[in-house]
């Protein structure tokens, strides 16, 4: 094969040899073949040096240089292949799975490593046997550059050849392997360098898996800790690291370069995962952020700088010029020695890590975003940890993506319930506020809440509980659980306007100025469709109301409770409601708030007319005292006087109250309209609560009830026993109404209830000895658990359901009406007459939509028909 | 206990009938649309709250002004089972002036003419503005019942009302259902 590359190369040459020249040609040939072979067969044998050196300088002298130096590399390659790479590889050979033994491993590479340096010594050789032929004529450096790159080649080539697939999953495993016996002995040491002043107990657990000999000797050895990245230690104490180093330094050698930085990159980055996964866990009251920062310079960085220091030292020539360098590589000038500052490379593996333990921290947090929310506030250290993860990383997009799934998955479903729904929503909104001021992705991930709340009924119901519902305005109560959300959302304001940014009226030239330098530009994933940064501001209840549609909806039902809240009052105190009534008026306005501020007006206006009748009034029942015991004084008596105009609707149900009370009411009314001519009570006997003490024989019994309970109750004073109708006759109510009711009175254990002659009509017996003992047993006398409230939650004041399917009602008139004028009608020219006509209170505000889905009810009902489009009444 | 104050003067602001005692007459000289917009329109909630069964009456798509009115014929009647459709106009100074009013459908009837032309003294010298929509469409509908033979504008429906068998069938005769 020489022989022919010969004769192919050097055709020039053969013209001007002689025959005397062709023998000493030929004879230094051989003579140099065979002393090739001797010198890289010869096991370490290098006494055929000198003789070498002269058939090269013969063959040189020939111009043969690169006939010569092409057999020997082929040579060369040919016998790594075989002692080499065949025998490196069959180490491997016994084992099918990834886990090497450590031992087997630094073998293998150990004998190929001898191999290749015996190798390279006889390739010196070469080249000193080159060069001590032209010495001068050429740069000696060139040979051995050009020679050891040729030689490099074609190692890793013959490698890379027979390259066993799981050979890098072998590394992997490998530095995997190592990573986690030094994170094990660095464990030990890393709460200390990591934050000194922050001495986190959650350290300590990274402490109790530890082998307490590494401890202590760890830290006792490493008090005086360098600045930036301390290399003495590993490669003082460790010979770990110089194992790794030594195995990354021959695989590099055998131009595995960029095959190991990729296996040991990788092996950093898992084991970085699973330490993230490890440190955060699903505790959200801590922040970890700077605990994972503090392992990554404790433990991968230490082991990198150890590891490219160590590197550094040994390697003179191969990575630097192999031309193989991944991508992953670090800079060049990493790998010299003799670095206090953090090298280039160092510095951009510290941003690598850094930037991969962010986005996994992130994404795990992302995950768990929602339980986050649910804790919050609670869990605000790990919403802080994920804001610096996304400002890092600048991934929102997958946080929006990844929460609204998990909102529909989890919280938009039948079984939450309102409260919940919203209460999370609120969490949300205050959550993300701190992740994204702008809004911009609260915006997105809002709108699948907005859109489920705007189904539920009783969204509007709850929203009000939750806004008003507190401690009890108590102002010296702040941040309790109790706390109403408009409470929260004052003290927020008020924080706001200290904090100091007014609004642009209030701005001079200076802060304008100020406030222009800090302009930020929206995030690229805000939505340009959405408004600017300004409008957007993050407004918790605007958000709330944004629920809703309309302030309105939310004003009348909180109106609607108020009064329910009033009427129920027993005393005039309504200092809570004037004060949530003012929070209000804060957002929504004076005038919008003004029918619940008459309202207010009223329960004072009651409390002085009160005091004012009650001084005044000439007691004419009190005269007749043939009353007796059953007189009612009037010092006992209470009137609340409302306007009616301004309040809700009020369910009036009929009520004959017992003759001294009615006696006493009108007695009061008559006061009232001397006081107040020309304006007349009248009475809704039905509201209102009634204390009474119900006297037996052994035992008296207090209870806070409605007044139809006590006027059902009244009338077993003078007869024990009745049957529903007659007691439905005398207090004036129906029949079905009184058996609800009476429920209350037999749940008590007062009457008891059994089937009359007539099975619709049932007999109601006082039960005197009081049987039962054991719902309300030793509770004589105590008040507190006997104030009971109505059974079925029964209310007063007409809910907001009851007022629109009264609006309902209306608007089936106005269509009944006009379609009896008009014969038929399309559902546009009948949603447009509504819009014209019916303007009353409330005006017409539904979409086309809402009107078809009613008028469709209407058809069902068979008040409607449709035909072709056109709506007719059915005649 | 809970109590109601029935203030006066606010029930007759909220009431829907017509309020004249707020309506003193210098006003009405001047009285803008606006009022009569609000009068209209509360007549029109109160109608169609009223419930009135063979009365109905309702604005034409984009007019306030020009209603239409159906009546149906009372019970024991001659014009039991008509549906008599009309059409309403309104004066801009209504209340103060009553309003056209005109049968559309064809009324055999003493008091109303070929082309629907009412004789009925509210609707001329008698006008008050207490009356509204729904007390004349009332008015009209017993008008058929009872019928002012004194002073005809149908001469033959005048003779032949004495006759009611004859009525009856005449009324038939020319009855055609309003359609829209």
């Amino acid at each position: 094969m020489a022989d022919s590359i010969s004769s192919v190369c050097n055709l020039a040459i053969l013209d001007k040899l002689s025959d005397g020249s062709i023998e000493e040609i030929l004879e230094s040939y051989n003579g140099f073949c065979a002393a090739t072979d001797t010198l890289l067969n010869g096991a370490g044998d290098l006494s055929v040096g000198p003789q070498f050196l002269s058939h090269v300088h013969g063959l040189c002298k020939h111009g043969l240089e690169s006939l010569l130096r092409d057999h020997f590399l082929g040579a060369l390659e040919r016998t790594f292949e075989k002692n080499g790479a065949l025998k490196f590889w069959r180490h491997f050979e016994a084992y099918d799975d990834v886990s090497v033994e450590e031992e087997v491993f630094y073998n293998a590479l150990e004998e190929i490593s001898l191999e290749k340096q015996y190798q390279e010594k006889c390739l010196l050789i070469l080249v000193h046997a080159l060069q001590s032929y032209n010495h001068g004529s050429h740069d000696s450096n060139d040979y051995r550059v050009e020679l050891f790159a040729k030689y490099q080649m074609s190692v890793s080539s013959v490698l890379m050849a027979t390259l066993p697939r799981h050979f890098p999953e072998i590394l992997h495993w490998y530095f995997k392997g190592r990573l986690e016996e030094l994170s094990t002995i660095m464990g030990g040491d890393f709460p200390h360098d990591d934050d000194e002043d922050d001495d986190d107990d959650d350290d300590d657990k990274d402490d109790m898996d530890l082998d307490d000999k590494c401890k202590v000797s760890y830290r006792s050895g490493q008090m005086e800790i360098d600045e930036c990245y301390p290399q003495g230690r590993f490669l003082d104490n460790n010979k770990l690291v110089n194992n790794i180093g030594k195995v990354v330094r021959d695989l590099r050698s055998l131009g595995f370069t960029s095959m190991t930085e990729d296996a040991y990159a990788s092996a950093i980055f898992l084991f970085l995962k699973a330490k993230v996964h490890d440190l955060a866990g699903d505790d959200y009251r801590i922040s970890v952020l700077e605990s994972i920062k503090g392992w990554i310079q404790a433990v991968p960085l230490q082991f990198l700088h150890a590891l490219l220091a160590y590197l550094g030292d040994s390697v003179s020539y191969d990575s630097v010029s192999s031309g193989l360098k991944s991508p992953l590589a670090s800079c060049p000038s990493t790998f010299y020695p003799g670095i206090d500052t953090p090298s280039e490379g160092l510095v951009r593996w510290q941003l690598r890590l850094e930037y991969f333990a962010y986005e996994t921290l992130q994404d795990l947090r992302i995950t768990k975003l929602f339980e986050i929310i649910v804790d919050y506030p609670d869990s605000s250290p790990a919403i802080e940890d994920l804001k610096q993860c996304l400002e890092y990383t600048g991934q929102h997009s997958k946080l929006v993506e990844s929460f609204i799934s998990a909102l529909r998955y989890r919280l938009l479903t039948a079984g939450a319930s309102t409260n919940d729904i919203l209460h999370q929503y609120v969490s949300t909104i205050k959550a993300l506020r701190t992740i994204d001021p702008a809004g911009v992705f609260l915006e997105a991930v809002g709108e699948p809440i907005r859109d489920y709340l705007r189904g539920r009924k009783d969204t509007i119901k709850c929203i009000v509980t939750m806004l008003t519902d507190g401690t009890g305005g108590n102002p010296n109560v702040s941040g309790n659980t109790g706390d109403s959300l408009l409470e929260e959302l004052n003290r927020d304001e008020e924080n706001q306007e200290n904090a100091g940014l007014d609004d642009d009226f209030h701005t001079d030239d200076k802060q304008a100025w100020i406030n222009a330098s800090r302009w930020e530009p929206d995030p690229v994933e805000a939505d340009p469709l959405k408004g600017s940064r300004n409008r957007r501001k993050v407004d918790i209840l605007g958000m709330i109301v944004g629920i809703i549609g309309s302030k309105d909806q939310l004003v009348n039902e909180y109106r609607v409770m108020l009064a329910e809240k009033l009427l129920n009052k027993s005393d005039y105190d309504i200092d809570t409601e004037i004060r949530t009534l003012e929070l209000l008026k804060i957002h929504f306005g004076e005038s919008s708030m003004q029918k619940c501020e008459i309202m207010l007006n009223d329960l004072i206006d009651s409390k002085r007319t009160n005091g004012n009748i009650k001084a005044t009034i000439t007691q004419t029942s009190q005269a007749g005292s043939e009353l007796g015991d059953n007189g009612v004084s009037m010092d006992v008596f209470d009137a609340t006087i409302i306007s009616s105009n301004f309040w809700p609707q009020i369910q009036d149900e009929s009520l004959n109250v017992p003759g001294p009370v009615d006696q006493l009411l009108s007695d009061y009314a008559k006061r009232f309209n001397e006081i107040k001519t020309p304006r007349k009570l009248l009475w809704k006997k039905s509201l209102g609560t009634v204390k009474l003490e119900l006297q037996f024989e052994d035992r008296a019994v207090q209870f806070v009830v409605a007044p139809v309970h006590a006027a059902i109750i009244m009338q077993f004073q003078d007869q024990t026993s009745w049957t529903s109708k007659n007691l439905a006759a005398a207090i004036g109510v129906p029949t079905d109404i009184l058996n609800r009711r009476i429920n209350f009175w037999i749940s008590k254990g007062i009457l008891a209830e059994s089937l009359g002659a007539d099975s619709e009509d049932h007999v109601f017996t006082l039960m005197e000895g009081m049987v039962d003992s054991g719902k309300n047993g030793g509770t004589n006398g105590s008040i507190e658990d006997l104030i009971v409230a109505d059974e079925e939650g029964e209310s007063s004041v007409a809910s907001v359901e009851d007022q629109l399917r009264k609006e309902m009602t209306v608007y089936e008139k106005f269509i009944l009406g006009m379609l009896t004028n008009f014969g038929s009608m399309a559902l546009d020219r009948i949603h447009n007459t509504l819009k014209m006509f019916c303007i009353a209170d409330p005006p017409y505000d539904k979409t086309l939509q809402q009107l078809q889905s009613f008028l469709t009810g209407l058809v069902s009902e068979e008040k409607l028909e449709l035909r072709d489009g056109m709506y007719f009444l059915k005649k | 206990m809970a109590a109601v104050n029935q203030d006066n003067t606010l029930v007759v602001a909220t009431t829907t009938a017509p309020s004249n005692s707020k309506q003193s007459q210098p006003r009405a000289k001047t009285v803008d649309s606006q009022s009569v917009l609000k009068r209209l329109q509360s007549e029109l909630m109160a109608l169609m709250m009223s419930g009135d069964s063979g009365i109905s009456a309702f604005p034409e798509e984009d007019n306030i002004f020009c209603w239409k009115g159906t009546i149906i014929g009372s019970k024991d009647t001659v014009f039991e089972g008509t549906e008599y459709r009309l059409s309403l106009t309104f004066p801009n100074d209504y209340p103060f002036k009553p309003p056209k009013v005109k049968f559309e459908t064809l009324c055999f009837h003493p008091n109303v003419d070929l082309v629907g032309n009412i004789c009925l003294d509210i609707l001329q010298d008698k006008w008050s503005s207490a009356y509204d929509v729904r007390t004349i469409l009332l008015s009209i509908q017993s008008l058929l019942g009872e019928p002012n033979i004194s002073s005809p504008l149908n001469n033959q429906a005048a003779q032949l009302w004495s006759n009611q068998d004859d009525y009856r069938k005449m009324v038939e005769k020319l009855y055609k259902s309003p359609k829209a």
